[in-house]
């Protein structure tokens, strides 16, 4: 009995002599990945702690620990407001219309861009489409007012100088969907081409060489050897997408928001702001935000297994 | 093969997720992670000797573009031996920055709101006992003390006060017009709302700037039925501010006549075309623009704003001339002018911040010496023969970007008013601004208070800026002609039903006691 003991322990010593051995030679991977972990811990982990105040009758002055606890009294709240399918409405018809309208465009640039020959045309014209999204929102919603208003916008001009009738686009509740999917994709396309590009340069040129001697034209070769190699990045970047499913761009649709359109317009974070911040209900808000990454995180879910049932990857 | 294309996703992960993390850090930052202590650790402690400058942490809105340098500060900082830290954040998000901070608990020992509405916001947080209670400390400070007591009132919670006040002109609002193009088409500042409109009819069609072609319009205006024209003329028109007494008892503005009066006073200068067409999606930035660029010619609001506008105006325009104007009467045939409760902003002390009482009693000081002439002048107008000169005892800026950069910040936070300051009074760059100054006083004549101004109501608190969207949705719909008065009454039932009826009865349950 005693002897067996003793080999047990030997052998734990040896497994864990083991592992430190292996992190000790693998030491500057590990170092290398801590600004990550403690990242993901600070700014991602810890703040998760405040999710409790949307249980509770939270007052700063008494701190988490001394406010009142009142179940799930906000989240009733939340169900029980009369705009609060309006808004849910509002906000998966925007994340829809994002999907259909936003989601591919990049790809197909991405496929055109690769298809084009001249080496400083190609990179001009990258340049070109990158360019907005380093643009504030701000500054794209001032341009466009500046173009759509009704009192001597560009468009607007154009439309008249044609015979045809002046369109109220900023304050048109049909209007603003439009109006926001084109921002979206005039600002994002170029940028989303990025990872892309790098997918598609990774591809391994053989294979067109392969595709060419048997015939295969440029379309076919974009058909059959592009868009399979990068099908997994699609995927991949598609359950990401749909992982920030209600973060449509809060600063962008509230900028874009009037009186006239707010029927279409409210979202879950522009309610969250408007409804909690502005009137410093924290709890509120909170339990807003909850429901919102809940809703996220189904979504994730959902689509990832879907994903590995098509025999992709999936993101985890 | 196949294992490249498997490393290709894993990749692509990592470089989105980096992206991820950071695009998401940026939005947190902002919204909900608490941020690092703002420098509420500068407390003073209070057995340091007298002589040691006490240290004192300000926050406070910006409305400049860009953070002052610290000329001001320096010698603020010398005459009222202090060591002050001013921490300014933009105007625009304000109150996000108030309420994150707050819900952390890192409010520093002097925190400025940022207007009346903020304030009333803050009221339920002050119930709570965060803030010192200021009221009894006052009468030991010889300049603090000379605080308008009406102001004062105003500003009460519970009947305690917590706050020092920055006075503001109580009737400061009117109309800023063309006069090149009214003295061009034969017209006079109008004295009735008929005139008002035909005066922005005539400045549409009369083709006032003399080019031949029709691309003047009347009024600027702006998405914000409060500071914008709206509740100015609506005041005017005969709407009582914010809520009315009917029959001894409070009701909400929109439930008089008047209001749906003008709201069609308001549709009939869309429907012809008098006003920009999209003033409900205008900003301010925008609307400014239209008046400065020439292209309209009426702008309603705080009629002070006239030097400024001129100044851009001649820019553009140079044989541009501006005049102000406020005695416009109603149908009734009476002037009426709406008032702002004496404030515009309010001065909170954090209990989180200041430790005792000896602590509050220091900066208590510190804002008793920010009361005398000398130090008000220096907050207000900065340093004398840097950026204002003074003749026959009134000041005159220098260099009005100068001023703009260095001192405004400053005069944006300073306590008090001219007459309790016994700061110079200024020299108006332009006949029009003299006039401005003159008509604000006149106005007090015919100022209309909101009677809820002191009073509280629970479910407005919670509510009530949720609620009054619905308003002002249901307002800018009927002047835009998406909704008929039904549906606008409808609106009010909708309000009623949400809460409205729950705020009327708070409101009268404890008006009139």
């Amino acid at each position: 009995m005693e002897e067996v003991n003793v080999r047990q322990r030997a052998v734990t010593t040896t497994r864990s002599s083991e592992l430190s051995r292996r992190l000790w030679k693998n030491k500057w991977i590990y170092v290398m990945l801590l600004p990550g972990v403690l990242y993901f811990l600070v700014f991602k982990y810890i703040p998760m702690y405040g999710l409790v105040i949307s249980f509770q009758d939270y007052k700063p002055f008494k701190g988490i620990s001394g406010s009142e606890w009142v179940g799930f009294e906000h989240f009733q709240r939340l169900f029980t407001e009369p705009d609060f399918l309006q808004i849910l409405g509002n906000t998966l018809i925007l994340f829809v219309m994002n999907l259909l309208f936003y989601f591919p465009i990049p790809i197909i640039l991405a496929l055109m861009l690769n298809e084009v020959k001249g080496d400083l045309f190609k990179k001009t014209f990258q340049t070109i489409v990158y360019l907005p999204h380093f643009m504030s929102w701000v500054i794209i919603v001032s341009i466009t007012f500046v173009m759509l208003t009704m009192d001597g916008g560009v468009v607007n001009d154009l439309l008249e100088y044609f015979g045809l009738e002046k369109v109220n686009f900023l304050l048109a509740p049909e209007w603003f969907r439009p109006v926001y999917m084109l921002q979206v994709i005039w600002r994002e396309a170029g940028w989303g081409t990025i990872i892309y590009l790098a997918a598609i340069a990774s591809i391994d040129p053989q294979l067109y060489e392969a595709a060419r001697m048997d015939g295969a034209g440029r379309f076919r070769q974009m058909w059959h050897i592009t868009l399979p190699a990068i099908r997994s990045v699609i995927i991949v970047l598609l359950i990401l997408k749909i992982g920030a499913v209600l973060d449509l761009g809060f600063e962008h649709v509230y900028l874009l928001l009037n009186s006239m359109n707010r029927n279409v317009a409210e979202i879950i974070d522009t309610y969250v702001y408007t409804a909690g911040l502005k009137q410093g209900q924290f709890s509120y808000s909170t339990a807003i935000g909850f429901f919102k990454s809940i809703i996220g995180l189904i979504l994730v879910m959902m689509v990832n297994r879907i994903s590995k049932k098509m025999g992709e990857e999936g993101v985890y | 093969m196949k294992r490249k294309l498997v490393s290709i996703p894993l990749g692509v992960m990592l470089v989105s997720s980096a992206l991820l993390a950071a695009c998401g850090g940026a939005d947190k930052s902002a919204s909900t992670t608490p941020t690092a202590s703002t420098a509420a650790s500068a407390a003073p402690k209070a057995t340091e000797a007298d002589s040691k400058p006490t240290a004192i942490t300000i926050m406070s809105p910006l409305n400049t573009a860009q953070s002052p340098p610290d000329v001001i500060v320096k010698e603020l900082e010398k005459i009222t031996n202090t060591k002050l830290t001013f921490q300014f954040f933009p105007a625009d998000t304000y109150e996000e920055k108030l309420n994150t901070t707050l819900a952390t608990g890192a409010l520093p020992q002097v925190t400025y709101l940022k207007n009346q509405a903020t304030f009333i916001q803050m009221k339920s947080a002050i119930r709570d006992g965060q803030f010192w209670e200021i009221g009894p400390y006052l009468k030991d400070f010889p300049n603090l003390s000379k605080m308008k007591s009406t102001t004062n009132d105003n500003t009460k919670v519970d009947g305690k006060l917590y706050t020092l006040y920055r006075g503001v002109d109580i009737a400061r609002q009117g109309l800023i017009y063309r006069k090149d193009w009214a003295d061009k088409l034969g017209l006079k500042a109008p004295t009735t709302t008929q005139e008002l409109y035909e005066m922005a009819k005539a400045f549409t069609e009369k083709d006032p700037d003399g080019n031949g072609k029709k691309d003047t319009i009347g009024l600027a205006d702006r998405n914000d039925l409060i500071y914008g024209a709206f509740k100015t003329v609506d005041n005017w028109l005969g709407v009582p501010n914010n809520w009315g007494d009917k029959d001894g008892k409070l009701q909400p503005e929109f439930m008089f006549p008047e209001y749906v009066a003008s709201m069609d006073y308001f549709k009939k200068l869309r429907d012809e075309g008098l006003i920009n067409k999209d003033f409900a999606a205008t900003s301010k930035t925008d609307q400014i623009k239209l008046f400065t660029s020439g292209t309209a010619g009426m702008y309603i609001g705080a009629m002070t704003d006239v030097a400024s506008l001129n100044k851009d105006l001649i820019k553009n325009v140079p044989s541009a001339v501006v005049d102000v104007h406020s005695m416009v009467a109603g149908p009734s045939g009476k002037f009426s002018s709406w008032a702002l409760g004496g404030y515009n902003n309010v001065v909170l002390f954090p209990k989180s911040a200041i430790k005792t009482e000896a602590d509050l009693k220091k900066i208590l000081a510190f804002f008793d010496k920010e009361m005398s002439p000398e130090v008000a002048n220096l907050m207000f107008w900065g340093v004398k023969d840097v950026h204002y000169s003074v003749t026959d005892n009134k000041a005159k800026k220098l260099d009005e970007d100068k001023w703009t950069r260095e001192v405004k910040p400053f005069a944006d936070s300073a306590i008090g008013d001219d007459d309790t300051t016994g700061r110079y009074l200024g020299i108006p760059s332009i006949p029009a601004a003299g006039k401005a100054d003159q008509l604000k006083i006149e106005n007090l004549k015919y100022a209309v208070q909101d009677p809820t101004m002191a009073l509280d109501s629970k479910t407005n608190l919670e509510k009530g800026v949720q609620l009054q969207a619905l308003i002002t949705d249901a307002t800018y719909k009927y002047i835009y002609g998406n909704l008929d008065k039904a549906g606008f009454d409808k609106a009010i039932e909708d309000w009623k039903n949400r809460g409205g009826s729950k705020i009327i009865d708070e409101y009268n349950a404890v008006y009139k006691k």
